[in-house]
């Protein structure tokens, strides 16, 4: 890969977290033929709960973060916990201590307040074209699919390395060829609610890393956010295209793809596989965060609350400072808990079982968090357990 | 004897290998408290990482692999260097934050759990100062269809009991082609084959030798032939038959590569 002179001079002769950087992605570039390193307009880290990254973590933070600040504007993955509310989620002083030094750290570098899985609702939205690094593989499949940006699906440490350079190699997605489609999906029935989830498990474990193209679909951005995280969990799919919906539909497809149905029949019966008929300890709705929209139509339902069960909407920051005047009725709901989800947050310490509409989160939760889960419509769940 | 490679993350580091031949996620498979691969599906289950020069085929898996890799630094389990045939980013970004020297390109089969090695990133070679290269010719004879394979005596001084091709070792500057002639000679007793195609050399590992092998393709009039003491059996099959011959190593790789083109599709 070539490197710049000012490019060559940060590899040998930067500060510590800078050199590291530079290695990182010098070594990516090798590894995916890369042929120089272009600008970023913004970078998203994951690599933030102090479950997922423990002391290691923080040990690699301490030492990226001594006098190094990010040259492109930079967001951040949710952390284990609520910052305000992690006494009442039962988080200890220790742990909590642990996360905010995660936090302090990032902050450090300049990364912004966010601590969100869905830095497009939080201020970090990018343009059509505009060339990113971001690692949170929900947010690389909305930002490339939806947005039309351009980003590979980074790891947390690439994506602090692009951060702190403001620079990524420049392979895979950057070239228009790698976003075509290698899949067709034919989606023979009207979709609505946990549907969206299902789907995108399917066509993830179907397409593993490739770029499916849907015919048939309709879908809300809300929607195709959940489509998306699904798609991105049970395969590694960072870019999907809707015919008549997404932004780079029109030149996708080429010749003899290949070809999946899918229909009322194969969604039911994924639906069937995600979950089981337990009683919940938690339901927890927000995976990926929710949106504003999410948040209005949650305030608007009719339910009221008549159980006990345990209910966790999780959002971002950004997002609760736009629901001010939603924040009664959605605390009769549930807690709104930001900062965090449940997947990242130790919530194997108080739960056995988790019922939620998510994909993603029906995907990790048994795998990461030794959780049974209840899959159903949020329409549903609240029906059930509210 | 010298592998080129590509250098990944920076360093150099001597040791002693710990080789897998099935590719390995950080983040599950490694216990970083330990330095134990826990994978009970490994065939290095139970082994340590600490301290060797760990080689597996690539990496797969989550990207907190990195962190993971990270981890057993902290914690002094970290393997000295890391060889890959094909790195991947997980572990590339892993053994650069950790700096662990790693090199990939090369040839992981060649390697041995036990080996003694040099990674030198910075000149872009894994060194086996144990293991000694050594040229050979293998020939296949080729009649109407057929192809022979002859079962290596007892006798002999390696691979015994195994099926080969018409093999023999190569002195120091002699040309290969003359070698392969001479062999099928006293091997088979054809004096007269035709040559039909030359092969790519392929490496093979041998217990303390790695074999540079030249593959030949030969064309004979009859299946009348005279083993000498080298063998105890031979067989003409059909070339797809070979899976099934308990064989030296990489020689369907060497009849592979002279009866199909490069880059087409071939039979497995």
């Amino acid at each position: 890969m070539h490197l710049t002179d000012d490019q060559e001079e940060l590899l040998e002769n930067g500060r510590f977290g800078e050199r590291k950087a530079m290695e990182i992605l010098c070594a990516l570039g090798d590894v995916f033929g890369a042929d120089r390193l272009v600008p970023i307009s913004s970078a998203h880290v994951s690599g933030v709960s102090y479950k997922t990254i423990g002391d290691a973590g923080i040990e690699f933070l301490t030492d990226m973060a001594q006098g190094t600040r990010v040259r492109a504007r930079t967001t951040a993955n949710p952390t284990a916990m609520d910052r305000q509310r992690w006494k009442e989620m039962g988080i200890s002083d220790d742990f909590a201590q642990k996360q905010l030094e995660i936090v302090g750290l990032y902050e450090k570098m300049g990364v912004e307040e966010s601590w969100t899985c869905t830095p497009y609702l939080a201020g970090n939205r990018p343009s059509r074209g505009d060339i990113i690094a971001w690692a949170e593989s929900s947010a690389v499949a909305f930002a490339n699919s939806v947005i039309g940006a351009r980003t590979n699906r980074e790891g947390g440490p690439s994506a602090l390395a692009s951060a702190l350079t403001g620079l990524t190699p420049r392979y895979g997605l950057h070239i228009d060829d790698n976003r075509k489609a290698t899949v067709m999906v034919d989606v023979s029935s009207p979709l609505k609610g946990k549907d969206f989830a299902s789907l995108g498990c399917i066509v993830g474990e179907f397409a593993k890393d490739g770029v499916p193209y849907f015919r048939g679909l309709s879908a809300s951005e809300s929607e195709m956010k959940s489509l998306g995280a699904a798609l991105a969990s049970t395969g590694s799919i960072p870019l999907f295209h809707i015919e008549g919906v997404t932004p780079e539909d029109k030149n996708a497809v080429t010749d003899n793809l290949e070809r999946i149905d899918i229909g009322r029949e194969e969604l039911d019966e994924k639906a069937e596989e995600l979950g089981a008929d337990e009683e919940p300890d938690i339901v927890a709705i927000g995976c990926p965060h929710l949106s504003i929209e999410d948040l209005k139509d949650l305030a608007g339902r009719r339910e009221t609350r008549r159980k006990g069960t345990e209910i966790w909407l999780c959002t971002s920051r950004h997002v609760y400072g736009q629901a001010r005047d939603l924040l009664d009725r959605l605390e009769g709901i549930g807690k709104v808990l930001c900062d965090t989800c449940m997947v990242v947050c130790p919530i194997e310490d108080r739960s056995k079982v988790v019922a939620t509409d998510s994909g993603k989160a029906a995907f990790y939760l048994p795998k990461f968090c030794s959780q049974k889960v209840v899959f159903d419509d949020v329409g549903s769940l609240m029906r059930r357990f509210l | 004897m010298k592998l080129s490679g590509r250098r990944i993350s920076r360093g150099r580091a001597e040791g002693v290998g710990l080789v897998s031949t099935s590719p390995i996620s950080f983040l599950g498979d490694v216990d970083p408290e330990s330095g134990l691969i826990a994978d009970h599906k490994s065939d290095i289950f139970g082994e340590s990482i600490q301290g060797r020069v760990l080689a597996f085929p690539f990496g797969r898996g989550s990207t907190v692999g990195s962190y993971v890799m990270y981890s057993t630094r902290r914690n002094k389990r970290a393997p000295l260097a890391i060889v890959n045939e094909r790195a991947e980013a997980v572990v590339a970004t892993g053994a650069v934050i950790s700096g662990i020297p790693m090199m990939d390109g090369i040839d992981v089969g060649l390697l041995r759990t036990g080996d003694k090695m040099v990674v030198d990133a910075e000149g872009s070679f894994v060194e086996l100062p144990d293991v000694r290269r050594r040229r050979a010719v293998t020939s296949f004879l080729f009649n109407r269809g057929r192809v022979l394979l002859l079962k290596r005596s007892e006798e002999v001084g390696t691979q015994r009991g195994k099926w080969a091709g018409v093999s023999g070792y190569l002195e120091d500057d002699e040309e290969p082609v003359d070698r392969a002639r001479q062999e099928i000679l006293e091997e088979t007793a054809i004096g007269n084959p035709q040559l039909k195609k030359v092969g790519e050399p392929t490496l093979a590992r041998g217990n303390d030798t790695i074999w540079e092998v030249h593959p030949f393709l030969y064309k004979v009039d009859t299946r009348e032939i005279t083993i000498d003491w080298e063998h105890v059996e031979y067989r003409w099959i059909r070339p797809e038959e070979i899976s099934g011959y308990d064989r030296v190593s990489r020689l369907k790789r060497a009849l592979d590569s002279l009866m199909w083109p490069e880059g087409s599709p071939r039979s497995s």
